[in-house]
């Protein structure tokens, strides 16, 4: 028995057999053919080329949901259909007489060449663009690496050096037991997909690969982040009855998918999603959310080498927007700090970026690219019910001047007689101190608001969530943070608007008869957790969730507040 | 044969995406397309030497089209770059 450690990215145990998917490396030989050989051998390359291109299509038809992968894998059907590419292998065949996979490998070395020979680093990156066609291409010749999904079934544990987010969505319709990568981090795409669908993977588990083979029996225990090599029998029963138990659980709570999130006393809770890429959505679809509470379009900002357009986002929003219908979308605008933007905004270093240019900030510093966003969300309001909300609002100052500037943006689309809904609802997070104390004024002019708890609880006790010196001191019931909460939902009622919670806070079932008690009228959670979160809604009534409430609200300390809670 | 001098003006310069337009831009029209940069003679037809051409913000180019409809594709090309491939 061996026990290696990792990332748990998504929680709950899995037990099966270790499937690794190698990008094996080819060998190809330097073959030559018989001259008479070669028309035979240019027909089968053309062959080849069609077959990878259908096989591309495919992918962009079924698994690439978002633009960006759909462009990468639209540019490798080009690359196959290269006049350049094509003739040159033609040649190599034809007059030098290299076996098809010899020519083939010898134009991609060349092309690496040149692309590792270029000055600027944001054209010679592309280079991978090429070798995964070339890997594409080869291993379909070579039969080899060819087969990969065919190995895994139901009780296969896949283990792989790095997967992108399309592969996970494919081997999870083969109800594969969990996934395990070397690379990876708890926040790529991959992950993100994964956690989503409730699929236990452990990434960063370095050295795995030497320690596991094929078929071996492994366990990922995500809730301690290992992976189990080979288990003790006794380890193996402990697990067998934890992972049990997680199935039970798991299929009560599938039950709970068609019924209405309402306490016991018949009060009806929006339970909503939040989703940080578009393909989040078909889960959300799937859980039967009443809408998307928080979606984060930073996606679109951060590890890119461009902005994305007005039409880009447009098609974005709308085709998210369509598929919740007739439950609203609330598109979040960009909430990134300046240090993970600087790279396309050539933004100055700051020493303290939570307290720097982030959220509204920077859309306010970069008006272009704010109201890109806003005549996105307008346009895409056509066809979808969509709301707008504001992140880091420290003052109802700067809901005036995001008014004002949406009015700009409907005059500017008015002017080039583009299609838009003008019935666009703004809310402000509730998330700085500021807007806390001030959340009646600024609620007079939303139309929602929305409480974002991380960064609340960041801010109100002024300790860094990343910060582990002082994360004792990152305490989400403390009473200030109790207060602010029920202070906001007063604020909120008065003006006769709704109440969300969108942070950490919302996806933890101990907190939610909390969050209700102190006048929180909607919920929005990460779609994995949507149902446990609805299980506790239907378990609690609100007139006990207000007396409970009432009780923490006269707590002096967090270790009180969290005694009543246990 | 005609010939025509641009400058690149969209920040970013020719990178992927509008190195894909380029090409499926050209692809639909008969003409010969070639692309001339410094000492360099490109296809622009294969994304393969568009990309290779590593064209930053503020590069000239030559555009040289030759065939039946060498005067459409030259227009559009011009359009093309002149709209910063729709990115700013």
């Amino acid at each position: 028995m061996k026990k290696i450690k990792g990332i748990s990215v998504s929680e709950g145990v899995a037990i099966g057999k270790a499937a690794i998917i190698h990008r094996e490396v080819l060998h190809v030989d330097r073959k030559h053919i018989k001259a008479e050989n070669a028309s035979e051998e240019l027909a089968k390359f053309k062959k080849d080329i069609k077959i990878v291109i259908a096989e591309l299509e495919h992918l962009i038809q079924n698994y690439a949901f978002s633009l960006d992968q759909k462009e990468i894998l639209s540019t490798q059907k080009m690359i196959l259909a290269d006049p350049e590419f094509v003739n040159r292998v033609n040649y190599l065949i034809s007059e030098e007489n290299c076996s098809r996979e010899n020519a083939i490998s010898i134009y991609f070395t060349e092309v690496a060449d040149i692309f590792r020979n270029m000055d600027n680093q944001f054209f010679s990156q592309r280079l991978t663009d090429y070798e995964d066609v070339a890997y594409r291409l080869l291993s379909h010749i070579l039969k080899k690496g060819n087969n990969r999904l065919g190995c895994l079934n139901d009780k296969s544990i896949l283990i792989m050096d790095n997967v992108t987010p399309s592969f996970v969505t494919r081997v999870f319709e083969k109800k594969i037991k969990g996934i395990i990568t070397v690379k990876g981090s708890r926040n790529c795409h991959s992950s993100i997909i994964a956690r989503s669908m409730n699929l236990p993977m452990l990434v960063n588990a370095s050295g795995l690969l030497n320690e596991v083979e094929n078929d071996q029996l492994i366990i990922i225990d995500g809730n301690n982040g290992e992976v189990i090599i080979d288990p003790s029998p006794e380890v193996l029963l402990d697990y067998e009855n934890q992972y049990k138990q997680e199935q039970n659980q798991k299929e009560k709570l599938l039950k709970l998918i068609d019924v209405q999130a309402k306490t016991t006393d018949d009060k009806i809770i929006k339970l909503m999603s939040n989703i940080e890429i578009p393909e989040e959505v078909e889960r959300v679809v799937k859980y039967n959310s009443d809408g998307i509470g928080l979606f984060r379009t930073e996606f679109m900002f951060i590890d890119r080498e461009e902005l994305p357009t007005e039409e880009e986002q447009y098609k974005i929003y709308k085709q998210i927007a369509e598929k919740m219908l007739p439950e609203p979308v609330t598109i979040r605008t960009i909430d990134v700090g300046g240090d993970k933007l600087s790279r396309i905004l050539n933004l100055s270093h700051e020493d303290n970026p939570n307290l720097g240019c982030r959220g509204i900030r920077i859309s306010f510093e970069n008006i272009p690219i704010f109201k890109q966003q806003i005549k996105a969300a307008l346009r895409a309001n056509v066809v979808g019910n969509i709301k707008l909300m504001f992140p880091m609002i420290s003052a109802v100052s700067e809901i005036y001047q995001a008014k004002e500037i949406i009015e700009e943006c409907k005059l500017e689309l008015k002017d080039k007689a583009v299609e838009f809904n003008s019935d666009l609802p703004i809310g402000a997070m509730i998330e700085i101190p500021s807007a806390v104390v001030t959340s009646d004024v600024i609620a007079a002019e939303c139309d929602f608001l929305s409480i974002g708890t991380n960064d609340l609880v960041q801010y109100i006790l002024a300790v860094d969530r990343d910060n582990e010196a002082v994360a004792s001191y990152y305490q989400s019931c403390h009473p200030s943070v109790l207060r602010s909460i029920q202070l906001t939902a007063e604020n909120a009622h008065k003006r006769d608007i709704k109440v969300a919670v969108c942070g950490e806070m919302a996806s933890e079932p101990r907190f939610v008869q909390l969050l209700l008690g102190l006048g929180v009228d909607e919920l929005s959670v990460s779609p994995g957790r949507m149902l446990k979160i609805k299980n506790e809604i239907l378990n609690s009534s609100l007139h006990d969730s207000q007396l409970l409430a009432e009780k923490c609200l006269q707590q002096k300390t967090s270790a009180e507040v969290m005694k009543l809670l246990n | 044969m005609i010939r025509k001098r641009i400058v690149i003006v969209n920040k970013l310069g020719m990178h992927a995406r509008p190195a894909t337009l380029v090409v499926k831009t050209a692809t639909k029209y008969r003409s010969e397309f070639t692309i001339l940069k410094d000492d360099m003679e490109i296809n622009g037809k294969s994304i393969m030497g568009v990309m290779t051409l590593a064209a930053e913000f503020g590069s000239e180019l030559e555009l040289v089209a030759d065939g039946v409809d060498e005067e459409y594709l030259i227009k559009e090309m011009e359009e093309l770059f002149a709209s910063k491939f729709g990115e700013e």
